[in-house]
This record gives C-alpha cells, sequence and structure tokens, in this order.
C-alpha cells in the first residue's frame, strides 16, 4: 500500500531529478507533441535513441521502465495489429478479405509501437523523478494563463495540494476501518456485485464523515491563521529555475531541429553520395 | 461569507482525494480491462460533493480528481486531445449531476425518499452519460489516429460502455443508499 502513497516516484539525486519540475513538465510535453511530427525511420530511431538516453540520465533501473509499460502491452499490441493489418502498400505478403499484411503496414506498425512506448517511457521519466507535490507546482505554473479568463487558479492549487497530502492519511484511514469491518467477519471480494456493494456501505459512511469532520477542522485553523482566497500568498516550497533548466528547453529546440533535418533529408542516402 | 469559501474549498479537496483512494484500493474496484476502465467507486465522493454544493462544487471536484490522476503518474496519456478528454475533461462533466442538487435536498428535506433517489438517478446518469461521451470521443480519437475507416466508433462504445453501465448501476445504487441512511451527508455548510 506504501507503493501508492508516493506515486511512482523514485528518490535518486540525478541530473533529471534536479531539474526545475516546470522545465521537465514542459520538455516532456513538448516531447510528446514532436513525436507527432516524425516523418520517417530515422526520426524515429533519432527520438528512441534520445529517450534511452534520458533514461539512463534518470539512474533509474531500466526493469522499471519496462513494467511501466506492461498494464498497456496489450492494448499497444492491439493498435499495433490493426495497423499492420488495415494499411496497404509496398510489397503484400499476405492478403485476406480486409486484412492486409504488406512491407509499408508492418513498416506503420512499427512505428506506432515504437511512439507509444515512447511515450510511456517518457511520462515514465517525468512521475519517476517529480515527486507529486512538485508535480503539481509545475501543473499550477502552467495553468497559469487560466488566470486571464478569472479562473482562481491559486485556489485550485491550494486544493491540488490539500488532495496530495491527505491521500496517505485517507488510505490509512480506509485501511482501518476495513480491518475493523474484517473483525467483524466481513470478507471483501466476495459474492456478487450487490453484496459486494452492500459490504462497502459501512466503510464509506465512516469515511465520508470523518473527512467531513477533518474539513471543518482544517477550515477553522486555516481561518484562524488568517488564509483568505485571492489573496496573494507567498509559498514554503520555492521552485528555482537556473540555468540547467533553460539548457534543458533548449536541448528541446535542438532536438527539434535534428529532427526537422531527418525528416527532410534521407541519412543512409546522403552517406552512400559522400563515398 | 469567507469562511463557506474555506471550507468548500477543503471540503472538495478532501472528497477528490477520497475519490483516489477508493480507486486504488483493492477490492474497492474491479478492473473491467488492464488499463484504466474500471468499475470503481471513484465517482461517488464527485457525485456526493455535486449534491452537496451544486454544480460548481461539482465541477470543480471533477477537474481536480481528473488533474490528480495525471499528477500521481496514473493517467495514461497517449495523444493530447485524448489525454485532454479522458482526464481532466471526462470527470469535470461528472459534476453536472449538481445540477440536480436543489431538487434532491429539497426532496430530502421532505423526506420524499422515492423523489429524491429518483433525482439523484437523473443526476448520476446526466454525468455518467457525458463521462462516456467524453471517453467514447477520446477513444475515438486515439484510434483515428491509427487507423483509417475502421468501425473505431463501434469499438469506441463497446469499450467504454462495458464499465461505464455496470457504474452508472452502482453509482446510483452506493450513492442514494449513502444519503439515505445518512441525510445529514447532503447538508453543506451553507
Amino acid at each position: 500500500m506504501n507503493k501508492l502513497i508516493l506515486g511512482r516516484y523514485f528518490p535518486g539525486n540525478s541530473v533529471l531529478h534536479q531539474l526545475d519540475p516546470r522545465a521537465k513538465l514542459m520538455a516532456a510535453l513538448y516531447f510528446i507533441g514532436l513525436l507527432f511530427y516524425v516523418e520517417n525511420g530515422q526520426g524515429y530511431l533519432y527520438l528512441f535513441i534520445f529517450t534511452l538516453m534520458m533514461m539512463r540520465l534518470s539512474r533509474v533501473a531500466l526493469m522499471t521502465y519496462i513494467r511501466g509499460v506492461k498494464p498497456l502491452i496489450w492494448l499497444i499490441l492491439f493498435a499495433t495489429c490493426l495497423r499492420v493489418l488495415f494499411t496497404g502498400g509496398g510489397t503484400v505478403y499476405f492478403n485476406m478479405g480486409p486484412f492486409i499484411i504488406s512491407s509499408f503496414g508492418l513498416l506503420t506498425g512499427i512505428y506506432t509501437f515504437s511512439r507509444f512506448v515512447m511515450i510511456i517511457f517518457v511520462s515514465t521519466i517525468v512521475t519517476l523523478t517529480t515527486k507529486p507535490i512538485d508535480l503539481t507546482d509545475a501543473i499550477s505554473f502552467l495553468l497559469h494563463p487560466l488566470k486571464y479568463v478569472k479562473i482562481p487558479v491559486e485556489d485550485f492549487v491550494l486544493m491540488l495540494t490539500i488532495a496530495l497530502r491527505f491521500i496517505p492519511n485517507l488510505l490509512d484511514e480506509t485501511q482501518k476501518v476495513m480491518d475493523a469491518q474484517r473483525a467483524r467477519g466481513t470478507v471483501f471480494g466476495e459474492g456478487n456485485l450487490l453484496q459486494q456493494m452492500k459490504k462497502l456501505v459501512p466503510i464509506i459512511l465512516p469515511l465520508f464523515a470523518s473527512s467531513l469532520n477533518r474539513a471543518e477542522a482544517m477550515a477553522d485553523v486555516m481561518e484562524v491563521k488568517g488564509y483568505q482566497s485571492g489573496k496573494k500568498r507567498s509559498s514554503f516550497r520555492q521552485l528555482s529555475w537556473s540555468r540547467r533548466d533553460s539548457l534543458c528547453l533548449m536541448g528541446m529546440v535542438v532536438l527539434t531541429l535534428g529532427l526537422h533535418v531527418l525528416n527532410e533529408v534521407n541519412v543512409l542516402l546522403l552517406i552512400a553520395s559522400i563515398y | 461569507m469567507e469562511t463557506k469559501r474555506t471550507l468548500f474549498l477543503i471540503e472538495v479537496a478532501i472528497f477528490t482525494a477520497l475519490a483516489l483512494v477508493l480507486d486504488v484500493i483493492p477490492f474497492l474496484s474491479f478492473k473491467v480491462w488492464a488499463q484504466g476502465g474500471s468499475v470503481s467507486f471513484a465517482m461517488i465522493p464527485i457525485f456526493i460533493v455535486a449534491f452537496r454544493w451544486g454544480v460548481k462544487g461539482g465541477l470543480l471536484s471533477g477537474f481536480l480528481y481528473g488533474i490528480l490522476q495525471i499528477a500521481i503518474g496514473e493517467a495514461w496519456i497517449m495523444h493530447p486531445a485524448q489525454g485532454a478528454l479522458d482526464y481532466p475533461v471526462a470527470f469535470t462533466v461528472l459534476g453536472l449531476a449538481g445540477l440536480f442538487a436543489p431538487a434532491v435536498q429539497a426532496a430530502i428535506k421532505r423526506g420524499n425518499t422515492g423523489r429524491f433517489i429518483g433525482f439523484v438517478a437523473i443526476g448520476v446518469l446526466i454525468g455518467i452519460i457525458l463521462r462516456f461521451v467524453a471517453h467514447y470521443l477520446a477513444g475515438v480519437i486515439f484510434f483515428e489516429s491509427l487507423i483509417d475507416g475502421m468501425n473505431i466508433w463501434m469499438y469506441s462504445l463497446v469499450y467504454n460502455g462495458s464499465y461505464l453501465l455496470p457504474s452508472f448501476i452502482i453509482n446510483v445504487v452506493a450513492v442514494s443508499l449513502l444519503f439515505y441512511k445518512r441525510p445529514k451527508l447532503i447538508v453543506s455548510g451553507k
């Protein structure tokens, strides 16, 4: 259960761990966008090598990443198969009804597969090297523009932080209530859906009641300490943008330029023409 | 006045956290599909907030829940538009169940059980239908980017319907049952 509390954060001290979460999040989102801009195999290879380098930089075991792909592997394989079976063109190896296996289809299948895997790897890099609380700060930074359309971003960030802060407590409490019910002879995960739901009520009701009390107490305390929504506040954890972070974003620009070149120029042909 | 707002913010936050907790605890959710689509009780706290605080609370709680899943790395995002639809949008629309908050509260006050369960059911139904639409479109966008001219509409329908239909029934029963057993749950600190 403790594993769930911390999200998927993997404590460490690598370069990626030290990056500002804002830079990391922006770069990761940008990279995922970039994956949709690739036009040929060498482009995929190029981005894949980059992803592997980043994974190496994070100093987290490769196995952890592979485990991240596992729950999605069937969906990815399914998508890849669809792609392979329904794309024609090039040399056709097999043809039955609407299904075609062609050289072009196989290639697109490989592209699709590697794009998915890269998306998962990159988002895993971010969640493994960033604490959820830092990620929250980064998300709130990205949501900042919403302030101009009169959405109270600060309130929202406060709520996000409180929610994250309370997840461990609520997990503990749920566990306690479930144990209490187990002690009274309730067996969870048995019976049909309706029976299972009936068992749920005595768990959820106390949880809701205690959550309400907790919320009330906390609101009182915050009021007493002078909290007012909409007022400007300083924060305890300050994010600091350093040169490293600017370099990270610049790296993304360079990466894009490289990809652009690869989209236009066939490297193999280029090398062949030189010799 | 101010007290109400702070209480509102915190209550929504804690209930949203509860939603996440109910989603991750084993035995409390039934995974229909390995990746995501689960019949869980995560929506119950969101609906409770919606019926307690009205549309605004519901929408906020849902949006928060969507972002929270992304923040702790639970979310599966394969395509920007799919990510937006599957997480922030899909859960935000659940909050529209709050449209029926005044009706539900009035019915509870008058002790009219049949009426209140009816309104809860309509509210939950609207929330879940809209969530279904969001997931449905997300699924279509996701597969559209893969295959041209395949029967993706059907696929997305079956996939999302398979867990949202049971979810609907569970939520109506659970939310009604909770309010029935503890009517105080619905009276917010207004």
